[in-house]
């Protein structure tokens, strides 16, 4: 190629580290990739490397919890010519967004023994709160199938093609059993951004919503749906959407 | 029993169940056998080794077979390697070659529409095409029929009216008197043979342990068909739909339907016999030397299916539910014939029932 190989920085904040761990363990392309950028930093991958820019490509996973996250992912959006939210925790607030449920302080009296009086600990937000964010790989943690579309994208220069559907449609050409019109589960796959391959509904569970919402996600016909189930209560069916993926995603997505 | 040759009596016989079933067998010596396994309506095509395994009496399946087998859901059909120079497109024609057996009317129909799809016109699919020449198909008239199925509204179902593009038509027409099966009865089949490939295959066996087909047998056959087609519970004007959808696109029972219940989840298209639409796109390796070019179903419920430069162009969800039920029961220029079969999946599988006959219903009122 000959061309200077982009430089690439991979970040973290309030997360478990699943989606750094999903691209150190990029299945079929891990050596391609690393020969292709130059990781300036990825902590999870080696302890040295700088923060500093300037990035071709970041990548972002974590929710923002404490006020210093704000100003480092600023300097992050500054120094990259493109950045993407990495998993549902910088994408949707994730499991770290559970905590919005409650008043802050409660949660740290539930976290921690004493009171930390210093924490600085805030509601979660999700990454594009706080800076102009170029594309979503989705997931909990993300399917190979959007990284690499990232990936690849960001080396031909061109914008990736995320997948914009619902889980059902890959549910359907893997030719599964339809666990919410064959079984009544309660499935939230037909409001779910596609991208794992419909994991659950193969192994016969109720897709639980891991990659969040898709699109104009039409919340109110599917609460709906759960209702005449018969076996959910009401408040079943709130947490179903509004606790493990979706407890900052009160509204529908535009 | 009196034997018969194939050339005799329009190349029809009777054929008890267990001859069919070693007749079968034989032929999975050459084709990969294919059939409707689990019953009901939530059956599912898949390959098989034994007769047994097939539930003849399904009433219908989630994939239609014809798209699952001859327009696959997901396939490469171009590969590169700069670094190497290779340039392949393929593979076709895939190598073995498939018997899907117990195909249904509508869904024998809806092969017939697929074919227009892809090898009319000057750009015949070779990926398609290869499939569907390596494909024999073994038909199967209804001997029930479902609470959602309409195929008798549009002369698709329940006994097939086609005459070619298929190989062989069943139609069970009773029991054998005396014979007891493993699992039950022997059952008596009419057997059709339509296709050259299938007069070859079955000149000698097993036409020999048939019996030639009376009178009384075809005349049976019309009783019970006439019978089928008193049973549908489903019941459209399909001479006024089309203009009543052609004046009525904003009608609110679209809208209505739309915003209260659709999901935008695509299911419909999936499941829908008939629907053709793909994406294709490249999957290209980090390495920026190979990359594969790959078409998937796709699905005008999606959000972004209508988005082209500039904007999106069904971006309210009532768009998109539209285009849907007037692809199905309206766009008859297309191909001469209207786009749904009546088999009834796009109404099963949606998450929340919503039923295209219904919304047409309520746009003529
Ligand atoms: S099992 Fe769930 S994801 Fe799969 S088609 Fe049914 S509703 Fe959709
Ligand atoms: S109904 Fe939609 S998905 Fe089906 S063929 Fe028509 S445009 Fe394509
Ligand atoms: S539109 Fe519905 S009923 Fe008609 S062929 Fe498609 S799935 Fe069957
Ligand atoms: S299956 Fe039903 S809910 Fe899903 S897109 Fe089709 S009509 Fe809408």
């Amino acid at each position: 190629m000959g061309a200077r190989r982009p430089r690439a920085g991979f970040f973290k904040f309030t997360c478990c580290s699943g989606c750094g761990f999903e691209l150190a363990y990029f299945q079929r392309c891990l050596e391609e990739t690393l020969a292709a950028f130059d990781f300036a930093f990825f902590r999870l991958a080696s302890s040295s490397g700088t923060p500093e820019g300037p990035f071709d490509l970041s990548l972002v996973e974590g929710a923002v919890t404490e006020p210093f996250q704000i100003i480092e992912l600023k300097k992050i959006r500054q120094r990259s010519k493109v950045l993407y939210a990495i998993g549902s925790c910088a994408i949707t607030g994730g499991i770290p967004a559970i905590k919005a449920l409650a008043p802050e302080a409660q949660v740290e009296g539930a976290a921690y023994k004493e009171r930390l009086y210093g924490l600085a600990s805030t509601r979660p937000h999700v990454i594009n709160d706080y800076v102009q964010v170029d594309g979503f790989i989705r997931g909990c943690p993300p399917g190979e199938r959007d990284l690499f579309e990232a990936l690849s994208s960001a080396l031909m220069g061109k914008d990736p093609e995320f997948t914009e559907y619902s889980v059902c449609m890959e549910c359907k050409m893997a030719d599964n059993k339809c666990v919410l019109v064959e079984e009544g589960l309660p499935c939230m796959g037909p409001v779910t951004n596609a991208g794992c391959g419909a994991l659950c509904p193969a192994h016969h569970r109720a897709c639980y919503g891991c990659f969040g919402l898709m699109g104009q996600a039409n919340i109110h016909a599917l609460k709906g749906r759960f209702r005449e189930l018969g076996h959910f209560s009401e408040e079943d069916i709130e947490n179903r959407f509004f606790t493990l993926f979706g407890a900052l995603g009160k509204t529908e997505r535009k | 029993m009196t034997g018969v040759n194939a050339s005799q009596r329009n190349y029809r016989v009777i054929l008890p169940e267990n001859a069919l079933a070693r007749w079968l067998e034989w032929l999975g010596g050459f084709y990969t056998l294919t059939g409707p396994v689990g019953g009901g309506v939530a059956a599912r095509f898949t390959e098989i080794s034994k007769f047994e395994q097939m539930d003849l009496d399904y009433q219908s399946t989630m994939l239609p077979p014809g798209k699952k087998y001859l327009f696959e859901p997901v396939e490469e059909v171009l590969s590169f390697d700069v670094s190497e120079g290779v340039f392949s497109s393929g593979p076709y024609p895939p190598g073995r070659k498939r018997a899907l057996i117990g195909v249904h009317p509508c869904d024998v129909n809806a092969i017939l529409y697929l074919d227009m799809v892809f090898l009319s016109g000057p750009y015949a699919d070779p990926f398609y095409r290869a499939r569907r020449e390596n494909t024999f198909i073994i038909a199967l008239n209804c001997k029930s029929v479902t609470g959602l199925c309409f195929c008798h509204l549009v002369g698709a179902g329940p006994y097939l009216k086609a005459v070619s593009g298929y190989d062989i038509l069943l139609t069970e027409i009773g029991e054998e008197e005396g014979a007891e099966r493993r699992g039950g009865k022997n059952r008596k089949f009419m057997v059709e043979l339509v296709s050259e490939k299938a007069r070859e295959l079955c000149d000698v066996f097993p036409f020999s342990m048939g019996e030639q087909p009376e009178e009384k047998d075809f005349e049976k056959m019309s009783r019970m068909e006439a019978a089928l087609l008193k049973s549908f519970r489903k019941n459209l004007d399909m001479e006024g739909v089309q203009s009543a959808l052609l004046s009525r696109p904003d009608h609110h029972a679209l809208k209505e339907t739309a915003d209260s219940r659709c999901l935008s989840c695509s299911n419909c298209v999936m499941v829908c016999p008939t629907c053709f639409c793909h994406d294709v796109m490249d999957k290209t390796d980090v390495s920026l030397s190979r990359s594969r070019r790959v078409r998937r179903w796709d699905a005008c419920q999606d959000i972004s299916f209508a988005q082209v430069h500039g904007g999106n162009f069904r971006a309210q969800r009532h768009a998109r539910l539209r285009q849907f039920v007037y692809h199905k029961l309206d766009y008859e220029e297309q191909f001469g014939r209207k786009g749904t079969v009546g088999c009834g999946r796009c109404i099963r599988w949606c998450p929340t029932g919503i039923d295209l006959t219904e919304i047409a219903r309520a746009m003529m009122e």
